[in-house]
């Protein structure tokens, strides 16, 4: 974005002005005022500002710093002596005396240079102090003298930061202005868009539900014929599973009928059994076929000679048979009942006979 | 099932036509198709209808009821005509009548006739009939109703003498066994027997005939010396025996209605065993004219002899088929007595019996399909029926000294002699065992009872 690019500062400042300009001047300007006064300028004793500025100064000046302490030379070993010779012991002697004196003398000398040098080690130690003491005050007045450039340096520097600021405020209230009045009338422009998208997109959105309406009626309808085939579908189905059930279910009552009229069937032989007075006439050959119609109670309600057996006494004993049993055994069950007893056939033939 | 069908048919046809949307030719294939439709309709389900089979009925005898006949005029006390009718269905064994005093009321007529009072009391048939005076003779009306099928099967008249009751009663009770059983009664048959009344140190052997409830006996014939094997001649007008009237056995043709005797075998050695063939024209004989004991067929009015048998053990107890072509007849040629049949006067004779080592005194039904004899079986003597078809045997008395079956000629009674306190009686059972009629006895002991053939 625009708004967040630092823009450089203007090119229409003066060349002096420049920090790099400035602190070339209050370096040489800290030179000269050392150089001259050093002896007299105390250090100012004043308090490390606890500014973080100060380090930058630091920074650019490494070569100001105090110098490592030299590391001390390391004592000269003595000289292994020679070995001394038996014939030569006089001359040793000598040449020992001699060297001796010599040594005495180089020794005397050495003093002399030592008391010597070490005068001027003083000396140059003095000179050093002195040296570093006003390298120290140098220092201490550079730095002060830094200080208070620093301190120009910081109040310029934010005085023309705040000239800057102000400006830049300035320009960023202008701009902020224009930016304000290009937003308003973006804004203008976005909310005339944003209305006509909204119109759009109301439009849009009323034509994609009119759409999404016209869809889900369809789909609805197309789901109604669907559920329809599928509820045709599920009945013809639901029809199917209740016509087996049905059928089995009349199947099974079938069956239940069948043995229900088979106890029926036995109970009713057996009380026509009972009910048979055979005549002596009867032959194994003879059968009387008769129909009889029971009404649901169990009363006969009529019987029918179908097939004579050629012998009156026999056909008669079998009609006063079924005619003698007053209440037929039937089933309650009125389907047993109009399936197997409404109406049946009873044939009598004695298979033996007395 | 099927009238639903047929119903079901021809509603549909109406419908049809009522609506007359038929053309004709739909109306030609409709006369095509219907019978087809009704013949369906008629067939099928009839095969699909529920069928019971009844193959046996209860085994005892039919429960009637004789009501008391009630009397106007002047009615000869006594003989109780519906006792009488009582006690004759209840001797064939196949009726059990309700006793009176168990009747919840005494009708006499048809219009009195509460069938549900009958029904009540579990009867079948009820006997309702009035005596009264018809002249010096008897009136009888009676009628027989099915209590069950609601209907009267018999409404009759029948007049006797006074002294007629009993053969009146006897006429009644014919009727209704008919009526009920289809089988001709033979209450109004007699029966011949020998009574034997000792006393005194004397024997007295009586030829006798009665009804066939050992009533109205009249003796035909008295004798001091034995006499056997009484048989009727197939009109019921004579009897056929053995006596010994002259000390050896001679047999003896005797007319009733007449009394007259003919002594028609008098050969040397055994003359015994007469059988009236059923054309009345001979009599089987046993003769040991020849040497030992053989049958002979002898001619009435020729008196000529033709021997049928021809062994050297003992063939006797001839006893004609009802078509008088063969006979049965008891020989030890087995080395016991046993029951031969020969189909033809000239065929060889075939051994009937197996079961035991006694079997004798043979005699057909009337329908000559069964036969009664004496069979032993384990000391005892008793009264045996072989159906000849199956050859079954079936032992129908329980009683250990019978002898003599004699069947009634409508083949449902049976009578024979028994051991009853020492003393011989007859008994009466039906044909088909059973029941026992014990017939009251005269004096003394009672044997070679011979049931007539229908008198009329």
């Amino acid at each position: 974005m625009i708004d967040q690019q630092r823009e450089p500062i203007s090119t229409g400042q003066p060349a002096w002005k420049s920090p790099v300009a400035l602190s070339l001047l209050l370096h040489g300007l800290i030179v000269v005022v050392a150089l001259a006064g050093w002896s007299w300028t105390n250090p100012v004793d004043e308090p490390m500002p606890r500014s973080i500025s100060a380090r930058l100064v630091i920074n650019e000046q490494p070569a100001q710093q105090p110098a490592p302490e030299p590391a001390p030379a390391p004592a000269p070993e003595p000289e292994p002596e020679p070995e001394p010779e038996e014939d030569l012991e006089e001359l040793e002697a000598e040449r020992q005396a001699a060297a001796e004196r010599e040594r005495q003398q180089q020794e005397r000398e050495r003093q002399a240079e030592q008391e010597r040098q070490q005068a001027e080690e003083r000396e140059a130690r003095q000179r050093e102090e002195q040296a570093a003491k006003q390298k120290e005050q140098e220092q201490a007045r550079q730095k002060a003298e830094a200080e208070a450039k620093e301190r120009a340096r910081q109040k310029a520097e934010q005085e023309q930061k705040r000239q800057q600021a102000e400006e830049a405020r300035k320009r960023e209230a202008a701009a902020k202005a224009a930016e304000e009045e290009r937003r308003k009338q973006e804004e203008a422009e976005r909310q005339r868009q944003q209305e006509a998208e909204a119109e759009a997109r109301r439009q849009a959105e009323a034509k994609r539900e009119a759409e999404a309406k016209r869809r889900e009626a369809e789909r609805k309808l197309r789901e109604q014929q669907l559920e329809a085939l599928a509820d045709s579908a599920r009945e013809s189905e639901e029809a199917a599973r209740r016509q087996s059930e049905a059928e089995a279910a009349a199947r099974a009552r079938e069956s239940q009928m069948l043995t229900d009229s088979q106890r029926y069937q036995g109970l009713i032989r057996e009380r026509l059994k009972n009910g048979w007075y055979m005549p002596s006439s009867a032959t194994s050959e003879m059968t009387a076929t008769l129909r009889i119609t029971l009404l649901p109670t169990g009363e006969l309600s009529s019987v029918e000679l179908v097939r004579g057996s050629g012998n009156t006494a026999f056909d008669n004993s079998a009609l006063s048979a079924v005619r003698g049993v007053n209440r037929y055994p039937v089933p309650s069950e009125r389907d047993t009942f109009e399936k197997y007893f409404r109406q049946f056939t009873i044939e009598f033939n004695p298979e033996r006979l007395r | 099932m099927t009238m639903d069908i047929e119903n079901m048919t021809d509603q549909t046809l109406t419908d049809q036509n009522r609506n007359g949307r038929y053309s004709r030719l739909q109306n030609r294939w409709l006369r095509v198709l219907a019978p087809l439709v009704f013949m369906l309709a008629t067939t099928t389900p009839v095969s699909a209808e529920l069928m019971i089979r009844i193959t046996e009925g209860v085994d005892s005898a039919i429960p009637l009821a004789v009501v008391p006949f009630s009397k106007t005029g002047n009615i000869p006390n006594g003989d109780d005509v519906s006792d009488i009718v009582r006690d004759d269905l209840t001797m064939s064994g196949e009726f059990k009548p309700l006793s009176p005093e168990r009747m919840l009321s005494l009708p006499s007529r048809s219009d009195d006739v509460y069938y549900r009072d009958w029904r009540m009391l579990g009867q079948r048939f009820l006997l309702v009939g009035e005596l009264s005076q018809e002249g010096d003779r008897i009136k009888a009306r009676y009628e027989l109703f099915d209590v069950n099928g609601e209907r009267r099967l018999l409404g009759e008249t029948a007049t006797a003498s006074a002294d007629g009751i009993r053969g009146l009663a006897h006429h009644i009770s014919d009727k209704v066994f008919e009526a009920i059983t289809g089988v001709r009664g033979a209450f109004s048959t007699k029966l011949a027997y020998v009574t034997l009344e000792t006393g005194n140190g004397e024997r007295i052997y009586k030829l006798q005939v009665s009804d066939v409830d050992g009533k109205r006996a009249r003796v035909r014939m008295e004798s001091d010396e034995p006499i056997l094997s009484p048989t009727w001649s197939p009109d019921g007008q004579s009897l056929a025996y053995v006596s010994f009237e002259t000390g050896r056995p001679a047999i003896y043709t005797h007319e009733l209605s007449t009394g007259k005797r003919t002594r028609v075998a008098s050969f040397p050695g055994l003359n015994s065993s007469p059988d009236w063939s059923p054309d009345g024209k001979s009599l089987l004989v046993t003769l040991s004219k020849d040497g030992n004991a053989e049958i002979y067929k002898l001619d009435l009015a020729s008196s000529s002899l033709k021997r049928l048998t021809d062994h050297w053990s003992i063939d006797t107890e001839g006893s004609w088929s009802a078509d008088g072509r063969g006979f049965l007849f008891t020989s030890d040629r087995s080395g016991g007595p046993q029951i031969y049949q020969k189909e033809t006067e000239g065929a060889e004779p075939r051994r009937l019996t197996f079961g035991s080592r006694y079997n004798a005194r043979p005699r057909f039904s009337p329908d000559s399909k069964h036969i009664y004899y004496v069979h032993q079986r384990e000391g005892g003597f008793h009264i045996a029926r072989m159906n000849l078809e199956t050859g079954n045997e079936t032992i129908l008395t329980r009683t250990g000294l019978d002898e003599s079956p004699s069947v009634a000629p409508n083949g449902r009674m049976l009578i024979y002699s028994t051991q009853q306190n020492g003393e011989s009686v007859l008994t009466v059972m039906s044909a088909g065992g059973g029941s026992n009629y014990v017939l009251p006895a005269a004096r003394g002991d009672v044997r070679e009872p011979a049931w007539s053939p229908f008198l009329d």
